[in-house]
């Protein structure tokens, strides 16, 4: 097997007595679209943000693109290509929303005209072109969830990391998500998400993880992961994984 | 679009260099001493005012200390040219590097700050330096210095019969002021400093190094700041601590980008162009005897401001997307 670009090995968090990850490992391939699912509270939101680099993990090691990058600020990881969305948005409210997506494009270069072309080009690419010159704070909400994606994507990444963003949104909105997602992926990057709305995530992803209580529960086809008994009881309860 | 883009950029550049043209040529009418006083004065807040707008407006770190930085600049150059005969102009530049070190060294623990925090930490740490100068013998302590006049020239930058050298180089330190600010609002530290105000976590993942960029707006408006306060000992040829390092100095720089529009190219410009010959004429008029009627009106123009223009005065003439409204 190839050396995967994304790889967690062995990481926990602890917040006081709270142990948040434990001992998790999981594995993202170049190319990829996996999702990171599990309930309220499980610790995707937390190994989410150790991924990015909000904080660095309690023990175990993370790796991308082969190197070593646990304790590497998420700036830096920025620059070696990883992006990643909010799950509460964080739009720079002040900022028009080509303004927005520039500052991502100048991680790659810092002549203005070039910056300024390559976020044009990924606004039409999320289908906010004709939105350019409108202040952030006057989209509506699922148009942010668009721009968070378009700011990630103008860093260039290899991986992107994409949190509850189909989460919240009408139907139609997140078919519409789904299609950007799967856009996205045609240009070689490799997806991991978190979500923990099943029926919109699992027809999209290649691969689901499901964390429960902080650990790995189950890794696989999301087909695979649907019905697996754990899964069910993880989400619905024991009562539930029997009767299935 | 893009074009739009560089047509307003070009627009604000005519607009400056029409305005520059058009300072220049006033003194030319208005002989009267007192009016020259007030529109040097009003170049030399727009300057200052911009400069503070660098790291307060645009990288949104809201500094009430800058009093330091201006104190530091009147005081490097002339303790400088009173005890070693160096020429302000080298004092100044002097000043404004001591200045932005010190901006930086002290960026270095307050930046981890937030918020009201950070404004409490430069309020405190101007006066710890206004404490410093008041005690140090040295440099004059309360007394102060004078700076002795060795007649009129350019290259001591001492002038005794006319105001008009000063009123020129106000106006050049504000047009320089003006440009730096203009340059770097389309330049990846502008972008940075407004991604930084608006949300840290969002730009550090966006791969903004906040803390180099904050430390990078600090410095560069600190050095700014300190030429402005080498420029004032000069003009008024006499500093102690109180009349170039206290509070209402901090308080002068950030009143007039506030009331113009915090964080614009036009804002600082605007809001001293209508506060300083406010000031200036108020206590003129009203100072004195009635001491404190100039402040009232003073304090009243801001609040009625606030209350009519929360986004400055900037905003009567905004051609950007307004904060309310239709989208274009």
């Amino acid at each position: 097997m190839t050396t995967p670009l994304l790889e967690t090995r062995g990481v926990w968090q602890r917040f006081g007595g709270l142990i948040a990850n434990s001992d998790v490992s999981i594995s993202v391939g170049a190319g990829e679209i996996v999702g990171l699912i599990g309930p309220n509270g499980a610790g995707k939101s937390t190994l989410f943000n150790l991924i990015a680099g909000v904080l660095p993990p309690t023990q175990g090691s993370i790796w991308f693109n082969g190197e070593d990058v646990t304790r590497m600020p998420a700036a830096e990881r920025c620059q070696r290509g990883i992006a990643r969305t909010f799950q509460v948005v964080k739009s720079f409210e002040t900022m028009t929303v080509i303004d927005n997506v520039i500052v991502g494009a100048l991680v790659r270069t810092t002549v203005m005209r070039d910056a300024r072309r390559k976020a044009q080009e990924v606004l039409e690419f999320c289908g906010l072109g004709a939105r350019a010159n409108v202040l952030a704070s006057q989209l509506i909400p699922s148009e942010k969830r668009r721009l968070e994606v378009a700011r990630a994507l103008a860093t260039e990444p290899k991986l992107l990391l994409l949190d509850e963003c189909l989460t919240g949104l009408t139907p139609l909105e997140a078919q519409s998500g789904v299609a950007l997602v799967r856009k996205v992926r045609e240009t070689g990057v490799t997806v991991l998400m978190v979500e923990h709305v099943m029926e919109i995530v699992m027809p999209l992803v290649d691969r689901a993880i499901v964390l429960n209580l902080g650990k790995v529960l189950v890794e696989g086809k999301p087909t695979d992961v649907v019905r697996h008994p754990e899964v069910i009881s993880a989400y619905l309860g024991d009562r539930h994984a029997i009767s299935a | 679009m893009d074009t739009t883009f560089a047509q307003s950029r070009r627009r604000d550049l005519i607009l400056a260099i029409f305005l520059a043209a058009l300072a220049a040529v006033v003194p030319f009418f208005v002989k009267d001493v007192n009016i020259q006083n007030i529109m040097v004065l009003t170049l030399m807040w727009a300057a200052l005012s911009q400069s503070w707008n660098i790291l307060s407006g645009y990288c949104g770190q809201i500094s009430l200390g800058h009093a330091l930085y201006f104190g530091l600049g009147a005081y490097t150059t002339t303790l400088l040219f009173t005890k070693f005969g160096v020429l302000p102009w080298f004092g100044m530049v002097a000043g404004g590097t001591i200045s932005a070190l010190i901006a930086l060294g002290l960026g270095y623990p307050t930046f981890r700050l937030r918020g009201h925090y950070f404004v409490i930490a430069t309020i405190v740490i101007a006066e710890i330096g206004l404490l410093l100068f008041h005690n140090w013998d040295y440099a004059g302590a309360a007394l102060g210095i004078d700076v002795p006049v060795r007649g009129d020239s350019w290259a001591k930058f001492q002038f005794t019969r006319s105001k008009l050298p000063y009123y020129y180089f106000a106006l050049v330190f504000c047009c320089v002021a003006w440009l730096v600010t203009w340059k770097l609002e389309n330049s990846k530290w502008g972008f940075w400093w407004r991604a930084v105000k608006d949300n840290p976590d969002a730009a550090e993942s966006l791969g903004v190094v906040v803390f180099n960029s904050k430390m990078g707006a600090a410095a560069i408006s600190a050095f700014m700041t300190a030429i402005g306060g080498a420029f004032y000992a000069q003009y008024v040829s006499y500093i102690d601590p109180d009349s170039v390092m206290t509070f209402q100095f901090s308080l002068l720089m950030a009143l007039p980008a506030v009331l113009g529009g915090i964080g614009t190219l036009w804002g600082p410009v605007l809001g001293a162009v209508i506060l300083i010959p406010l000031t200036e004429l108020t206590r003129n008029y009203l100072g004195g005897s009635g001491r404190g009627v100039d402040l009232i009106l003073y304090g009243a123009v801001i609040v009625l401001i606030s209350l009519a223009r929360p986004e400055g005065l900037i905003g009567l003439f905004s051609r950007k997307p307004a904060s309310k409204g239709v989208p274009q």
